[in-house]
């Protein structure tokens, strides 16, 4: 809602100025713009020194590196031409080096005498910028973090120990940005809702649990992510609550509710945690599935041998699936081409052979290559099985005539002719997670982050669930009563907001989920004091996965069910409640403002009895142990930031 | 041509204190703001750009180089850039519908693309709508996205209170959209005659 009014104001703002016909600015303006950029500069000051100082280091090692490579240059290009010239005066090389580079110093300065500065151009007149087809939505605030040293920032985008080579092929950098730059994108946090001004809370479900897998992967490297990789949703969906299977209905829902003490300037507030459990489907009923998958090996797929991963994680799939499915195989490189025609899995042979042919080389097509997939997966289309493309690529798109608008456009309208996509991502450095994310969203399918082979064995665990979507435009609508609720807040799923005016509306998108999959949205609850009765009734509606029937149902909570404390509730609603705040302090949400790190992780430990077998959580208690150790040295290192200087996303 | 400041300065604005750059700013902010208007840039958009060209330079004033021209000169270069890249984002997007009345249903929800801002007929449009407000709804839009007025100015000017300022302003963003709505169809009709 308050989107929403903002957005009005900013557009009625827009129609008014249009009205001006002045050239000059009104004077309050031209004032107000003074007053904020004075403030800006006298902010800023130290940071930028800090940033000028660092810039400084940054430039003089460069220099000294690209004059080590001038100097090279110019030995072996002295070395190799003048040659017969030494030769003939029989010096040898080894005495008259210094000299031979004295004197190439001198030429070249004779050839190429310092130029004074050049005086300000314009982008028009300097070296235009390449239009960019793998330009983000310019609506979005894309966010880079650059191979740096740990100290710079307490984010710290990728190792800083590791010297990551440079995209091979594919070293256009997408969008002009550094070539090791990881793409995020900050969808900021939602606010606390009243009741009084807005009791509905709409959003489409989510299935995905790529933030978390690459967020463990920075951790696992010694690194904090930037916090926009964070999405708190998708750490809450990465485990598994156990929620029971429902036997006849497409879902289940599950209610449970706690008193939660979060964050230093609340009190007296509830974690109200809503699971939707999907229809499990056996293997054996498992439709036959028609799958495309396009293979990015460009350059920058060679990097940490991810397209090594790829093929391991392929053949990992390959071995899952049955007699009665077919595989098609395009890649992309420089250009996008079909490698493999759709063959069935009787021929198995033959997959793997295409598989293991896969080599990287030149840039990215990407456009070409998903067009290819697409044509490909047209032909082969069988109404009533799963016809599904699956990406593999680090989101990199660089060369082609078109923007991701194109590409996504055109997942979109393959998606609504039945043609779904899942986009599995791979690499660290130089990967796109915008993209990525919103390729799955757009292709109804899903998005997963791959990091290691473990991870595409749990990926492919249920390979039912991966394939076989049981409900699409999954939209969940919770109606919070005033007279219990005060005022609420969804934590996570800010970029699956739905208006609550199209919770109805049949065309807009909702996300969808597959066979036995199930999914998890947690409200934080401000209660009014001692009152009883119904605290929210939730809707969920959704399509039918072949019929496209339209089905709606609902469920009420009552504060009869919320646990009178902590110790009272299960233990997975004890899990989820720990991951959030884990998601929530990583991605310096403004409602983690004064929570503690350390408190978490002794609540996690404590959950490590009750789950013992349980790998995931033994790795998420490792993962938050890392973290506050990253955390503390961080706080120790010189350039730490004081912690009333942590800039909290606000909502 | 590529357009230049007038009255450059030859300050050196690298270590320059906040005075400095108030003389700077305040020369050059109209030129920038003039700049952008005269390349048919619509008054919010050339707001903003001057907006983002200010900033762009006082948050890298170490990228100044007097040798290359005046602070004037550099920041002239900064909003050409601008401009381009602006222009550069339009054209890698499909031309959106112009039709005004498309979005006035969804103004709470979809951005107003710039084409439609930058059309002559929806500024006469507006002049209308905004005319046929009533006087104290017509004062206080003005007020505040004319001349940039705060809800506290504007409530002296009006002698009204502060909050009372907020809600008339809301009444009358309320108010300028049924009379847009109202008057669209039947002005698209008189431009067709």
């Amino acid at each position: 809602m308050r989107k929403h009014k903002e957005q009005f104001e900013k557009n009625i703002s827009r129609l008014v100025k249009s009205t001006g016909q002045s050239q000059i600015p009104s004077e309050q303006f031209t004032n107000n713009l003074i007053d904020d950029a004075l403030n800006e500069l006298q902010q800023d000051q130290p940071g930028r020194q800090k940033r000028s100082t660092f810039m400084k280091r940054f430039v003089k090692t460069t220099m000294s590196i690209a004059a080590c490579f001038v100097v090279a240059a110019v030995l072996l290009s002295v070395l190799m031409s003048p040659v017969r010239k030494v030769s003939r005066g029989h010096e040898s090389y080894s005495a008259k080096n210094g000299e031979l580079v004295a004197e190439a110093k001198d030429l070249a300065k004779r050839i190429n005498p310092p130029r004074p500065p050049a005086p300000y151009t314009t982008a028009k007149q300097a070296s235009p910028k390449p239009a960019s087809p793998a330009k983000i939505n310019q609506d979005q605030i894309l966010l880079y973090t650059k191979m740096q040293p740990a100290q710079e920032s307490i984010i710290v985008g990728a190792s800083s120990d590791q010297s990551l080579q440079m995209a091979h092929g594919g070293t256009t950098p997408p969008n002009g940005e550094p070539v090791d730059a990881m793409f995020f994108k900050n969808y900021g946090v939602n606010p606390f809702v009243d009741t009084e001004d807005d009791h509905l809370s709409t959003f489409a479900i989510d299935v995905d649990s790529g933030s978390y897998t690459l967020c463990r992967s920075y951790l696992q490297q010694g690194n904090l992510p930037s916090r926009d990789a964070v999405r708190v949703e998708e750490f809450v969906n990465y485990f598994d609550y156990d929620y029971p299977a429902p036997r006849q209905d497409a879902f289940a829902v599950y209610f449970e509710a706690m008193p939660w003490q979060f964050g230093a300037a609340r009190k007296n507030t509830h974690l109200m945690r809503i699971g939707l459990k999907a229809l499990e489907i056996p293997d054996e009923n498992r439709k036959p599935a028609i799958l495309t998958f396009v293979i990015d090996v460009s350059g920058s797929m060679s990097r940490e041998d991810r397209l090594g991963l790829v093929k391991q994680s392929l053949a990992l799939l390959v071995d899952k699936l049955r007699a009665d499915d077919k595989i098609g195989i395009a890649v992309y490189g420089s250009q996008g081409r079909e490698i493999l025609s759709h063959t069935g899995l009787n021929n198995k042979q033959r997959i793997m052979r295409a598989i293991r042919s896969l080599e990287s080389e030149g840039s990215t097509n990407a456009e070409e290559g998903i067009r290819i997939g697409y044509d490909m997966a047209e032909e082969a289309f069988v109404p009533g099985y799963i016809n599904r493309v699956i990406l593999c690529s680090d989101g990199v798109a660089n060369v082609g005539a078109t923007g991701p608008e194109q590409i996504l456009k055109i997942i979109k309208d393959k998606a609504d002719k039945g043609i779904t996509l899942s986009a599995l991502g791979f690499g660290m450095g130089n990967y796109n997670d915008v993209l990525m994310e919103q390729l799955g969203n757009k292709g109804n399918g899903y998005y997963a982050y791959i990091d290691t082979l473990d991870q595409a064995k749990r990926l492919f665990s249920n390979l039912t669930g991966a394939l076989q979507v049981v409900a699409r435009d999954v939209k969940v609508q919770v109606d919070f009563n005033p007279d219990i609720v005060r005022s609420y807040r969804l934590i996570g799923y800010e970029n699956r907001d739905v208006a609550d005016v199209d919770f109805r509306n049949d065309i807009v998108d909702g996300g969808e989920i597959g066979a036995g999959h199930s999914t998890t949205a947690l409200y934080e609850l401000k209660l009014w004091p001692q009152k009883e009765g119904n605290i929210a009734t939730t809707y969920v509606r959704y399509k039918d996965a072949d019929t496209f029937a339209v089905s709606e149902f609902s469920a009420r909570f009552e504060t009869s069910q919320i646990a009178a404390g902590t110790s009272a509730v299960s233990d997975s609603f004890a899990l989820a409640s720990v991951v959030t705040q884990f998601a929530e302090i990583l991605r310096q949400s403004y409602w983690a403002k004064g929570a503690n790190l350390a408190d978490t992780l002794a609540k996690a430990r404590q959950l490590t009895a009750a789950f013992e077998n349980n790998a995931d959580v033994t790795e998420l208690v490792e993962l938050m142990t890392r973290t506050n150790d990253l955390l503390a040295k961080t706080a120790d290192s010189e350039d730490a930031l004081e912690p009333a200087s942590i800039e909290y996303r606000q909502p | 041509m590529q357009e230049q400041p007038s009255g450059s300065s030859s300050l050196d604005i690298r270590a320059g204190g906040p005075e400095i750059w108030r003389q700077i700013l305040a020369r050059t902010i109209p030129q920038l703001y003039g700049f952008f208007v005269r390349r048919g840039v619509h008054a919010a958009l050339a707001e903003e750009l001057t907006q983002k060209t200010v900033f762009d330079a006082v948050c890298r004033p170490e990228q100044f180089d007097p040798a290359k021209g005046t602070p004037e000169q550099w920041m002239f270069a900064i909003a050409h850039n601008n401009l381009a890249l602006e222009m550069r984002n339009r054209q890698s997007h499909a031309k959106p519908d112009t039709e005004l009345l498309k979005y006035l249903e969804v103004l709470d929800t979809q951005p107003l693309p710039d084409e439609v801002l930058e059309r002559k007929e929806t500024a006469e449009l507006v002049r209308a709508a905004l005319s046929s407000l009533e006087d104290k709804e017509q004062q206080v839009l003005r007020g505040k996205y004319l001349e940039d007025k705060s809800a506290l100015q504007l409530g002296q000017a009006m002698k009204l209170s502060e909050k009372a300022v907020h809600s008339l302003l809301y009444r009358a963003r309320i108010a300028l959209r049924e009379k847009l709505i109202h008057l669209a169809p039947q002005f698209r009709e008189e431009q067709k005659i």
